[in-house]
This record gives C-alpha cells, structure tokens and sequence, in this order.
C-alpha cells in the first residue's frame, strides 16, 4: 500500500518504471525472435505467404525422395499449411529436366536439387536464383556457416554469391572387415610376406598388396580382396580422386592444355585395371547395388563408396519397407571404416538445394529449402534410415541421437567428419557433363582392354577441343576459381 | 460467274484445313529445324543470331558423328537381311495347317508388342555375368562357371544388341510375310507344280514376285526403324565401350538433350533426315511402289 502511494505520489518515477518495462519488453521480443532458429523463421514466414499453396520440388527418384514424400514434406505442410509436390527424376535425368524446364520457362518447378558440380552450368545458364538477400532477409546466415567446412566453402556458391545449400555429405569411405584384418595367421603371414602390418591401407601400393594377398588367401572361402562398383559413372569419381591423391592436376592452370594423360593418369588407370585381377569375376559391371550385395554377403574384405554402406552394413535400416532391396548384413558389427588410400576421399556428387529462377513462388520455395537445411530439421533427415542423405553439418557428426544408432556409429561418423574436412572436390567447370562423358567413355574402354594411354590421349584431346569450343580464356577463369577451391587438390 | 469460281474451288476449302495442319505439324517443324541449325544456341547462349554453316562446318569435321553414323549402317545392314530372312523362314514353316499354330503365332509376336526400353533391360539381364542365363547355360556346356561381359568386351558387344533387336522384330516381318505368303495364288503354284518346277524355282518366279510388295515395305518400315535405334542399345551399353555401339539416334539424343548442343544438334538431324529422305526416296523408286 505504501509503495502505490508514494508510486502515485510521484510521477516522474512511474513515467520511469513504465519506461523501463517497455524497453524490457521490447529486448525480450527481440531478444525472442533473434532465438528463433532458422527453421522457426522459416515457418513462421511460410504461414504467411505459402499458406494453402503448393510447391514443387526436384528430388531424385528411389529412396532419396522418400524424405519429402514421407517425412519432411507432410512436416512442413503440418507445421505452415504449405503443401509439397515432389518430382522424382532420376539422377542422370535431373540437369535435363532442370535446364529443359528452365527453358520452356513454364514456372513448372520451385525449388530443385542440384549437385553441386553442375552450379556453374546452371548458373551461367540462369536456371538458379542467388540466395543471398534471402539469406539474409531470413536470418540464414549464421546457421549456413555451421555446414562443414567442405561442404560449406566449395558446393555452395558460385563466383562468391550463394546458389544453393549444400544438402548431402555425400563422400566415398573406406570400408574394411575389422575380423579380417585382425586375424592372427593373415597378419602373421602378411608382415613376412610386405614386412608392414595388415591394416587399412594408407596408399594404393598397400592397397594392390593387401587386395591381392587377401584375394590369394581367402578366394577358397568365397571372400574376395576387395570390390568396388566398376561401371564408367561410379569409377569416373574414383579415377578424379585417385588422379589427384597421386599429384595429377587434370589442366596446366597457364594453358588450359588437359593433362589427364599423364604419366600419373596413366599409372592410375592402369592399376585400376590390374586391380579388377583379385576382386570379383564381371566386377567391371558391379554398379552401387551389384558391389553393395558383395560386401554385405561377405564376400570381399574391402570396398569403397558412399555413406550409406556404413549404415547397411551396420543393419542399420529401420523397418522401412523401402529397403527391403537390401541384403541382409551378414558382417554387422565387423565393419571398420577409414579414409580411401591417400586420404583425400571424393566428394562424389552430393545434393545442394537450390530455388528455380523461373519459379513463381521464389520466396516460399526458399523458405522450405531453409526449412530443410537447418540444423534443427536436418539433423533429423540425416538419421532417417532410408533416404540416404548423409551428414553435413558440423552438429551432425557430434548429434547424441546418432552416436548411439549402432554399436560403431560414432567411428562411422569420425570417419565421415574426417573425410568432410579433407575431401576432393569433383571437377565443375562450364559444359561438366562434357568433360565427365569423355571420362565415363574412356573408362568403359578401359573395361574393354584398350591401351591406358592412348585412352588417356582421346580423353585429353576430346577435353582440349571441349575447351576450345566453350573458349580457352573463359573456361581457364572457371577452371582456376575452382581449382582455387580449398577441395580441389589436396593441400 | 461467281457460281462457277465458288464450284471451282470448293475442293480446296475441303482440303484446306487437312493442308493447314499437314503444314503445321510436317513443315513448321523441319523450317524451324533448318532456321535453328544456322543460329548458335547451347546450353548457355540462347542467342539466335544467325552463325552462318558453322554448325554445318563443325559437323563434317565430327568424327564421332560420323562414327555413330557408320554404327547404325552396320547394325542396319546385319540386322535387316537376318530378320527378313528369319522372318520369311517362320512364315514360311507358319503357312502348313500345324497343330496349335493360332497359339504359337500368337506367342511368337509377343516380342513385338514389347517396349524396345523394357526388352533391352530384359536382355541386359539375360546377358548379366552372374545371374544370367545365357552365361549360366554356357557354364552348363562347358563345365565352367562362366562370367562372359556381352555388355563391356568388344567383340561380343555388337553380337548381343544384334541379338536382342533380332528376337524383337523378327517377328514384325514375320507376320507381315506370312500375311502376304497366305495370299499367293494357288492356283500358280499348283500350275507350277504340275509343269515339275522345283522349290526354288516356284520361290523365286511365282513367290518372291507375289509378296514383293509387302516384302519391300517391311523392309523399308525396318529400315527406317533401325536407322533410329536407340531404346534397346541405350539399355544394354549406353553406347559404350567408349563409344562404339552408339548409333546416330543416341549421338543427336546426348547432343540435343544431355548437352544441349542445341543448334548444332538441329544441323545433325537435319542432316539425318537428308540422308534418309535421298535412301527412302531411292527404295521407293526402286521397288516402284511410289508410282
């Protein structure tokens, strides 16, 4: 009672604790809506402009798809009243449709996948909106330099502004049967045979010898050395790995003269060939599923891939009727898992999400790629069992919920962080697609016994006239901003 | 006077709108190809300015579509002469009174009715190194498991396309010859018969020239499909290795929709359909079907 008296007694303190809760409130809105995360802005903003709408967005087909199709897209709807409608397309289709939608100009598509490798392509054409104010306008900022820093400084921007988010921690890793290598009579006889103890090989020499030497000692009960999938577009990723972690440079930086052929090239392709001798008879034709099944059957001790081996192999695959395709593992808990020889594992593919400069709803698409990509939504995806979109954050390879999914789950994603910190960039430059098909056709001759060199000539000639055709100068300006990248060749 | 010129005419109204949409789906396209093959549009330059024969320069110094060119004459020129032949043997077996021939007929044109996409995965699959049967029965005859790459070695790869497109449309000439067989005229044959000619003699003086027609014009519709064959090879090799099964179809495919190379892949077909033009217009002459 007292205090209301002497409150109402004197004014000029009232005017000031009025004041003062006004400003207090005012800080606490603010300071409120500064904690929104980037996935609440994002709904938030939704709510409002997208609303009883529709968007359309790109996917792969098969699994991938099944993240906005069954989880992330009923979500959003959920949460903004914003409905999404997912076009599956398969992934050697994807630039097609995306460049021949952006032609016709029909508005068909919001908001798209893209991998990061065809960005400049895309770009140049015109196909893909800037982000940037966007970014900003939304408060994305901050939570996009969360993304590894792989990820994060080479698949998202194209000659400094933003393109897309990168979405899909895709990179190859190393995968090996820890029962294997620990046996006694194999490591005994490996040291006296290479004088250097069986374990995951740190170069393609140890890589040669111990495939060969496994192959030799264990063909007899049914397990091969290694596998790998073989066909020209899974190898091409493999051979611009192996080519850089040797010292190749695919282009002399002055000239813009291909160097593909090489002696480094040749050396390369050559062993790959000499390789197929102790890995699986037709493992020239073993594509993802092919050599996915070999592993997982046990039957050979070593392979490379993507990241969604770990996790198969784990018998990590929820009850998802989607992955009813896959074997079951019968080497769960066996599996160890490293960086490729050299260290320097490709980033084969990867996804980023990008908005369609053609889209008539450029801001809602926008906010579901924010949405998608936040560090609160994302770090959900990643975990879903059958979308094979693999971690990219830095949360992600720390999230608690992932670190107990399996038994080895936390080895399976140092060995992803790892990989996300050293690895190689693919090749991107104007005309990508041309550059790679004269890879995949050389490998596929490759396969058919022809001369490593002289393919590597014909790949080298065919890449100096697709330079020449798209300009020397204009593609040496691409080429050296890529090869400027911290990914592009191990540093 | 006006009566007179209004009768005059009036068939030309009647034939206008036919005229109209025959132009309009025939030759807009082909002006539109022809005005786009002298602009420089790519993936990234959507400029039409006009850039002379560039393309066409460009063109005559591609030996990769020159290569893809001479593939779809080889594939062309194996395929066709063993379909018709098979074709005409089957029609020739199918025109005796056989006991179930309404369901053999019936299961031997099954192929044909096939998607050409969904027979090449098939026989990609038959072919497979693994789980096919062709190695499998292979092994079986030998006595070795056999792990044969149909799909990746060189000399085996134009024999397994040839293969799966001859298991195809042989029985497309198949029915259309045996249709045509039914037709002969009895009653020459039996005359021959009588006067003492021989198979052969009776084939060639009193068959052959009875079914040419409809013979000649399996052969030209088969032509002209193979010259376009795509589905069954983009399914079993992609035109590899490298690119030694690709044929001119798949080369203007990845030009035009991979690479969007999109006028110089306009002077490509419009140069593929000189040639078949120049071919079709010979055939027809030739077997004188065009009078």
């Amino acid at each position: 009672m007292k205090d209301h008296s002497l409150i109402l007694r004197r004014p000029g303190l009232l005017r000031g604790l009025l004041l003062s809760l006004v400003a207090a409130s005012a800080f606490a809105w603010a300071g409120a809506a500064s904690a929104q995360s980037a996935a609440q802005k994002a709904v938030e903003a939704a709510k409002k402009i997208c609303s009883g709408k529709t968007i359309t967005i790109v996917w792969e087909a098969g699994l991938q798809s099944l993240d906005p199709k069954n989880f992330s897209g009923p979500m959003w709807e959920k949460e903004t009243g914003c409905k999404v409608n997912v076009i599956e397309v398969p992934t050697e289709e994807m630039f097609t449709k995306i460049m021949q939608e952006y032609r016709a100009g029909t508005g068909a598509y919001d908001a798209l996948n893209v991998i990061p490798a065809w960005m400049p392509d895309l770009v140049q054409a015109g196909a893909l909106e800037q982000l940037e104010s966007l970014v900003d306008k939304y408060g994305y900022r901050d939570e996009l330099k969360k993304i590894a820093p792989t990820y994060r400084d080479n698949q998202m921007t194209v000659n400094g502004k933003i393109y897309g988010f990168p979405d899909d921690g895709d990179v190859f890793l190393f995968y090996y049967r820890k029962d294997i290598f620990a046996r006694a009579d194999l490591k005994k006889a490996f040291k006296d045979k290479y004088h250097y103890d069986l374990a995951p090989p740190k170069t393609w020499k140890q890589f040669d010898e111990i495939g060969s030497f496994l192959t030799e000692k264990l063909k007899a009960e049914g397990v091969y050395g290694a596998s790998f999938f073989r066909q020209p577009p899974y190898t091409m990723f493999m051979f611009q790995e192996r080519f850089r972690v040797e010292g190749g440079k695919f282009f002399d930086a002055a000239t813009m003269k291909a160097t593909v052929n090489s002696p480094v090239g040749v050396k390369a392709f050559t062993e790959m060939r000499n390789e197929n001798r102790f890995m699986p008879p037709g493992v020239e034709k073993f594509g993802f599923v092919e050599n996915l099944a070999t592993f997982l059957k046990g039957q050979s001790a070593m392979t490379i891939s993507w990241p969604p081996y770990g996790r198969f192999a784990a018998g990590y695959l929820g009850s998802e009727k989607a992955l009813d395709w896959v074997p079951k593992s019968q080497i769960a808990g066996k599996v160890g898992y490293a960086l490729p020889p050299g260290g320097h594992p490709e980033l084969a593919a990867g996804f980023a999400l990008s908005v369609a400069s053609t889209s008539k709803q450029k801001e809602a698409a926008y906010l579901f790629i924010q949405w998608l990509n936040s560090e609160e939504i994302s770090n959900k995806r990643v975990q879903l069992p059958y979308t094979l979109r693999d971690p990219f954050r830095d949360s992600h390879y720390t999230n608690p919920g992932y670190l107990k999914l399996w038994p080895d789950a936390k080895d399976y994603l140092a060995a992803l962080h790892q990989g996300a910190q050293t690895g190689l960039l693919d090749l991107s430059l104007i005309q990508t697609d041309k550059y790679e098909e004269a890879l995949r056709q050389g490998i596929s001759k490759l396969w058919a016994g022809e001369d490593p060199k002289q393919i590597l000539d014909k790949i080298a000639a065919d890449w100096d006239g697709i330079t020449n055709q798209v300009g020397v100068e204009k593609q040496k300006a691409v080429y050296n901003a890529w090869a400027a990248k911290s990914g592009a060749y191990p540093r | 006077m006006r009566a007179a010129f209004a009768d005059r005419n009036f068939k030309y109204l009647l034939i206008g709108p036919a005229i109209f949409v025959l132009l309009l789906i025939g030759v807009f396209p082909l002006v539109y190809l022809l005005i786009v093959s002298f602009q420089g549009i790519t993936m990234t330059e959507v400029s039409t300015e006009f850039v002379g024969g560039r393309n066409y320069a460009q063109l005559f110094d591609d030996v990769r579509m020159w290569e893809a060119l001479l593939h779809t004459v080889i594939f062309t020129a194996i395929a066709l002469p063993i379909e018709l032949l098979l074709g005409l043997a089957m029609a020739q077996l199918f025109l005796e009174k056989l006991p179930g021939r309404q369901i053999f007929i019936a299961l031997l044109v099954l192929p044909v009715v096939v998607s050409p996409i969904v027979s090449g995965a098939t026989w990609s699959l038959l072919f497979d190194h693994r789980f096919g049967p062709i190695n499998q029965v292979i092994g079986w005859i030998t006595g070795n498991d056999t792990a044969i790459l149909w799909t990746i070695k060189p000399n085996l790869v134009y024999p397994a396309i040839i293969a799966a497109e001859i298991w195809q449309w042989t029985p497309f000439m198949f029915l259309l010859l045996l249709a045509a067989l039914a037709n002969v005229d009895k009653s020459q044959l039996e005359a021959a018969s009588i006067d003492g000619a021989g198979w052969w003699r009776t084939f060639f003086r009193i068959v052959l020239p009875a079914i040419w027609p409809v013979m000649a014009i399996a052969i030209l519709i088969r032509g002209l499909d193979l010259f376009r064959l795509f589905d069954i090879i983009w399914a079993l090799t992609r035109g590899g290795p490298g690119t030694m099964t690709e044929t001119i179809s798949m080369f203007t495919y990845v030009k035009g929709f991979q690479q969007f190379e999109t006028s110089y892949t306009a002077a490509v077909a419009f140069l593929v359909i000189i040639l078949l033009s120049a071919v079709v217009m010979l055939a027809l002459k030739r077997v004188e079907l065009a009078r």
